[in-house]
């Protein structure tokens, strides 16, 4: 990823290139090496979370459980809801609110990801997408491990379980391209940017209503279909619903879900490469 | 510009580091305000007034097994050098090429973690500069004792004093199995007899074959291990040479 200028310089001085070496410095297994890198960097904060915190991983079942309480009991017991939604409403609600914890979760610690590692990025040559990789990685093993919650409100609520539950890896390799790509552009502009962190929050708290968590697409206004679904949640929550809402999935907005996210992830990349050498001077 | 070419001998072995015409800037005033155009545009059409080359028209190669040193005064970009041939920074212009694993003994102690213990950090520290499971674990003893922190091992790396965190972090980094070493002024830190002993290991280190990249105000430590002299002056690379006579040449330019 070295921004190679070349200033056509004819002195005996560029050495001949070595023939058909990948110029990596990790040459040995430079994946493996990343993969390690990977591995580490996860198991250091679920150490730390867990000699730092005596409920380690309640935490980060808690919030979400306590919020579907709170819009359960709103939606339910105060307002009544009419179609929006489907029965169990507390299944319906936590097959999206897991997943946004996720993402949620995810995008707004990639705000933090240099800043807060400063001093291992200075010292470390592991590639900087590492960073970002992450913090999708550790949220996404969050969810993964906040499905038992939810089998047991499944099972208590008596919900069904329907074969649209296989459809599931398609939609966390989804939305883990879509935090992943999200993060490659939030990560290195707000090392530049610092108000950009509290703009995302914004921007996160304001998506969370604009995304189908406490209702469904299809109980939106005729007119509203389309934009929905250009949200490229609208489609992956739709997935993971129908494993108990067969209904909530609709296969134009998984399209569109994976066109957008498609797209993210280009402008990630392309993002995080140009300003990555400038990053790593501003930390 | 006016660089010396580097030393051309019969170029039998391809050289492990190769430096080309590498420059890198920075702002003067890191708060001047910053455009999106400024963070994407690629390449020297945007230059600002409040920018400066830290480093320019830098070029030189090193051949396996050399050890160079780096003179210069403060904020003339010897660090600045020694973080582009780590690849902790990237050049904004000419190519800076690594074709082996690098220890860098820059900012050791960045990696570890307050919270872990010295264990838990060892292993953390040493994995993410690459080495596997199974080799940290047999060579673990040996960094423990280097560090001369047995006692410590299950203790919280915050509870350290700062001598021990030096140590146990220079203990890590130059156990790496990497064939370029990279020494900022990190040595100046510690007590003299642990100087001491990291002075020995990095002989037994050139000994095995390493090469070493060496930024030192000190001609003494620059005299006793190096062969090769750097000198950087306002950024730009002003002689390569003998390492007695960059020393020479940068005492004649700024007389003690």
């Amino acid at each position: 990823m070295t921004d190679a200028h070349p200033t056509a310089q004819p002195t005996t001085t560029p050495p001949p290139a070595d023939p058909g070496v990948a110029s990596t410095p990790a040459a040995r297994g430079s994946a493996r090496r990343y993969r390690q890198a990977l591995w580490l960097l996860t198991v250091r904060d679920l150490r730390v979370r867990y000699s730092t915190s005596a409920l380690g991983y309640f935490w980060s079942i808690l919030d979400p459980l306590v919020m579907s309480a709170i819009y359960w009991f709103v939606f339910t017991q105060v307002f009544h809801r009419g179609k929006v939604g489907e029965e169990p409403y507390i299944v319906f609600l936590l097959t999206a609110l897991l997943p946004w914890m996720w993402f949620t979760g995810g995008v707004s610690d990639s705000t933090r990801a240099f800043i807060k590692e400063a001093k291992l990025i200075r010292s470390t040559t592991i590639p900087r997408s590492i960073w970002v990789a992450r913090i999708d990685a550790s949220k996404a093993i969050e969810f993964l491990l906040s499905i038992p919650v939810l089998a047991v409100f499944v099972i208590a609520t008596g919900a069904h379980l329907h074969w649209q539950v296989v459809l599931w890896p398609l939609a966390i390799v989804l939305q883990a391209a879509l935090v992943y790509g999200l993060g490659l552009i939030v990560a290195p502009l707000v090392v530049f940017f610092r108000d950009l962190e509290r703009a995302v929050k914004l921007v996160l708290r304001f998506l969370f209503y604009a995304s189908p968590i406490i209702y469904g697409t299809q109980a939106l206004p005729k007119a509203l279909h389309d934009i929905a679904a250009i949200n490229p949640l609208s489609g992956i929550f739709g997935i993971y619903r129908s494993a108990f809402f067969p209904g909530q999935l609709d296969w134009k907005e998984v399209l569109a879900s994976v066109v957008v996210t498609g797209i993210v992830l280009v402008v990630g990349v392309v993002v995080f490469r140009r300003s990555e050498h400038r990053v790593l001077k501003e930390l | 510009m006016a660089t010396t070419e580097p030393v051309t001998t019969a170029s039998t072995t391809t050289p492990v580091i190769s430096v080309t015409d590498a420059g890198i800037r920075f702002k003067r005033n890191r708060r001047a305000s910053r455009s999106f155009k400024d963070l994407f545009g690629r390449g020297q059409r945007r230059r600002k007034a409040d920018e400066f080359w830290a480093l320019r028209n830098v070029s030189f190669d090193v051949r396996p097994g050399e050890a160079i040193g780096v003179v210069g005064r403060n904020g003339q970009g010897k660090s600045t050098l020694l973080k582009l041939v780590a690849q902790v920074m990237l050049p904004d212009e000419g190519r800076v090429h690594v074709g082996a694993g690098v220890a860098p003994l820059i900012e050791i102690t960045g990696g570890f973690v307050g919270d872990l213990t010295v264990r838990d950090n060892v292993f953390l520290t040493a994995g993410l500069h690459g080495m596997s499971r199974a080799e940290i674990r047999a060579a673990f003893d040996e960094i423990i004792a280097f560090a001369e922190i047995a006692d410590f091992v299950d203790t919280p790396y915050k509870h350290l004093s700062s001598g021990m965190k030096v140590r146990i972090a220079f203990a890590v980094i130059s156990r790496l199995d990497e064939p370029v070493i990279l020494v900022d002024e990190v040595l100046a830190v510690g007590d003299k007899k642990f100087r001491e002993k990291c002075y020995r290991r990095i002989d037994e280190l050139l000994a095995g074959g390493r090469t070493l990249f060496f930024v030192s105000h000190s001609d003494k430590d620059l005299r006793r291990f190096c062969d090769r002299g750097l000198y950087l002056d306002g950024g730009r690379l002003l002689f390569d040479g003998p390492i007695d006579d960059a020393l020479e040449r940068y005492n004649a330019d700024h007389g003690v």
